[in-house]
């Protein structure tokens, strides 16, 4: 409650601060950029430091020079981690406020609910750092969300064509079971597109549920149509069990997995020997310059790990939009939306986080250079549909222990995607 | 085709081991055990512990996967688990009976009883799925285009003769005189002489002790972990149903329908809705017989 009153108070004094200089020289101008957070409630502790770590962009933004020769104010409200709270929250800030840009939420369920009943139909830019579900996906392909959403959190489209394209470089023929969740069936469908596209024909398709009494019938059926090897999306107590029952049954001891599978757990409940040379994917642990410079900083700055869920992302999610602010001719929506993938160009002189960096961005900008935003979590760039790629980690099984293959980075997972659009 | 009857059988023969105690306590305590299930797991954990203090043997028999101490380890996970379940009447149930608690207040107490006896195993054992053995066994052809492993042929052969020892025991013991008398009418029963509590706890020793040997079945065949009792509870529930409450028979056909179902169900659908199958059934036997498949009309 205290934070609600002092938001308000903020708020209006804010408010009062604005109309008061308005038609003042141009420093004094303020341009605001909304923020739906979860302070309080279950997510609380995981939401404060992520909305912190947007201010703090925001903050650095203004002292290298602030968007179009404005400070940018930082209006952060409390979701409480509900869906209708974070409607409210978005709502007045929208249409009170009027923010041509919303940064959040975290959970899908929260954000979803913004995307379509305040975002979208206002044509106002939601960036969210953490919400991970498909069905952003789907609106975005629907044209339902008008490309006013962005997320920062890589999708596993990216896992799903490394696992498609590592499976048909050496399968010809492959059976899939896949666990019956959003998680399978996206990750299952993705990789399908991929490795038909590159030639390998999937024999049999079979969806699991979790924690029945056996998967025989599932194995048998992924077994009877006699495929090179087993590509299974797993997670790993039913993994290990489907893994078991396969090699049990006679099945081709080639495998390949999906990263929930890389456990150690799985190869001592297997066995080993029955897994050499099986393939996976994960997410890569992103590096770089950038990422090293931003963990440094921010560890000053806050004097904690920024090793936590969600800071890089948002991080990267405000500064990329504090960008797009910059690059527009007029701080609305739809100019926004048009200039987030301005700054992140791959064309573009790269840009790093921080004060420098920002002060650089906005000198390249001003004389109408091309920039490219390298941020927290490494490159950034959106597809059609906002989504953002992360480098994967290709992984295999040799001498009875999980190995690093290679590591396929985001500029590679990019060309990829684009050998498949072809 | 083939293969998967086989798959049904053996997931059913699992199933009808524990729906038996479902049912004897529906048919003798009257009232649904949630708890039960429970007593799987903990069935299945008792041998891990016994194999972890015995060491695995050496030698194995013949194409099987485990040696004489796995024949200790399924003896004294049935005498535990029976222990256990008495243990459980005694300091729960049996309470309850004397203050002529209703039925709910019985069911929601097997509710309490279930969640304690899971964690006490996520306590013990930790959340990890465990195996009795490291080595993975190869499944053998015994008829053409049907692959079964040789642990499954065993279970099944051990199921049937556990299936019919207490079938000949109902049958012609004292005890199982008793235990069908005080299903049919506890009233008269004790009238007759029959001491009504001796044939509660027999019914929690054989209930428990069967579902001991399903546990470790299930360990042998599959995996243990510490939920297999809370995912087995529906399937048990449903094959005591459709066999009808009380019906030891009824149990051990509706496990194998339950199995059976659920394999075949992949030749016309897809096995992501493989599990509303048994449910399926369910309502509709129930819906044409609302006592189930060998239930009693008395009840």
């Amino acid at each position: 409650m205290t934070t609600r009153t002092w938001a308000l108070a903020a708020t209006v004094a804010i408010a009062a601060l604005a109309t008061g200089t308005t038609g003042a020289q141009a420093q004094d101008c303020t341009i605001p950029l909304g923020a739906v957070f979860p302070l309080t409630g279950s997510n609380g502790p995981i939401g404060e430091p992520i909305a912190e770590t947007g201010r703090w962009a925001v903050e650095q933004m203004n002292e290298a020079g602030g968007v179009q020769g404005c400070e940018v104010e930082y209006l952060l409200r409390d979701t409480q981690g509900q869906s209708a709270v974070g409607v409210d929250a978005a709502r007045n800030l929208v249409d009170v406020q009027g923010v041509p840009a919303l940064l959040g939420a975290i959970s899908s369920g929260v954000s979803l609910p913004i995307l379509t009943s305040v975002t979208a139909p206002s044509e106002v830019v939601q960036v969210s750092c953490c919400s991970s579900s498909p069905s952003f996906t789907e609106l975005a392909e629907s044209g339902e969300s008008g490309g006013f959403f962005f997320r920062t959190l890589p999708t596993s489209r990216a896992q799903g064509v490394v696992l498609g394209n590592i499976a048909s470089q050496n399968y010809d023929e492959v059976s899939v079971i896949y666990i019956n969740t959003d998680y399978g069936v996206n990750l299952a469908q993705e990789f399908q597109e991929a490795y038909e596209a590159w030639g390998g024909t999937i024999l049999e398709s079979v969806a699991y549920n979790q924690e029945q009494a056996s998967y025989r019938p599932e194995v048998n059926s992924a077994l009877a149509a006699e495929p090179d090897a087993l590509v299974l999306i797993a997670f790993p107590v039913d993994g290990s069990t489907i893994l078991r029952e396969w090699i049990s049954f006679g099945g081709p001891q080639e495998f390949v997995l999906s990263n929930a599978l890389r456990s150690d757990d799985v190869l001592e409940a297997v066995g080993a020997q029955f897994l050499d040379g099986a393939l996976g994917v994960d997410n890569a642990q992103v590096s770089g310059p950038s990422v090293e410079a931003f963990n440094a900083d921010y560890q000053a700055a806050f004097d904690a790990d920024p090793n936590r869920p969600g800071i890089h992302i948002n991080y990267d999610a405000a500064a990329v939009t504090l960008l797009a602010m910059a690059a527009a001719p007029e701080a609305t929506g739809p100019a926004i939306r048009d200039h987030i993938r301005v700054v992140t160009n791959p064309e573009g002189e790269e840009v790093y986080p921080g004060v420098d960096g920002f002060s650089r961005a906005l000198e390249l900008i001003e004389a109408g250079e091309p920039i490219r935003y390298v941020g927290a979590s490494g490159p950034i760039s959106f597809d059609e549909n906002g989504d953002v790629a992360g480098p994967v980690l290709i992984w295999t099984v040799t001498n009875g222990a999980l190995a690093e293959d290679r590591v396929i980075t985001v500029d590679e997972v990019n060309a990829l995607f684009d050998e498949l659009a072809q | 085709m083939g293969q998967l009857i086989a798959d049904g059988i053996l997931t059913g023969a699992v199933l009808s081991l524990g729906a038996i105690g479902v049912t004897l306590t529906l048919g003798i305590l009257r009232f649904a055990n949630f708890s039960h299930s429970e007593l799987v797991t903990w069935g299945g954990y008792f041998a891990l512990t016994f194999i972890a203090f015995a060491g695995t043997s050496a030698e194995t028999f013949g194409p099987l996967s485990f040696g004489w101490s796995f024949v200790g380890a399924i003896i004294i996970a049935g005498i535990a688990t029976a222990g256990l379940a008495l243990l459980v009447d005694a300091l729960v149930f049996s309470r309850l009976r004397k203050r002529r608690a209703a039925e709910m207040t019985l069911v929601f107490a097997s509710f309490g009883v279930a969640l304690l006896l899971r964690h006490i195993i996520v306590l013990i054992f930790g959340p990890h799925a465990v195996y009795y053995t490291g080595t993975l066994q190869f499944a053998v052809e015994v008829l053409p285009g049907v692959r079964v492993m040789p642990d499954q042929i065993l279970v099944l052969v051990l199921t049937l003769l556990f299936v019919l020892g207490l079938h000949l025991t109902l049958k012609f013991s004292r005890l199982g005189i008793a235990m069908r008398a005080s299903a049919e009418s506890p009233d008269l029963a004790r009238v007759h002489g029959v001491d009504v509590r001796v044939v509660i706890r027999w019914t929690w020793a054989i209930g428990g002790g069967l579902a001991a040997a399903a546990g470790v079945f299930y360990g042998l065949t599959v995996q243990l972990r510490p939920e297999i009792g809370f995912a087995l509870l529906l399937p048990l529930f449903t094959a005591a149903l459709l066999g009808g409450s009380g019906s030891v028979y009824g149990a051990v056909i509706g496990g194998l329908i339950i199995g059976l179902s659920e394999s075949l169900s992949v030749l016309i659908i897809p096995t992501g809705y493989k599990q509303a199958v048994p449910f399926l059934i369910l309502l509709l036997i129930l819906y044409l017989r609302p006592r189930g498949l060998f239930g009693d009309v008395a009840k």
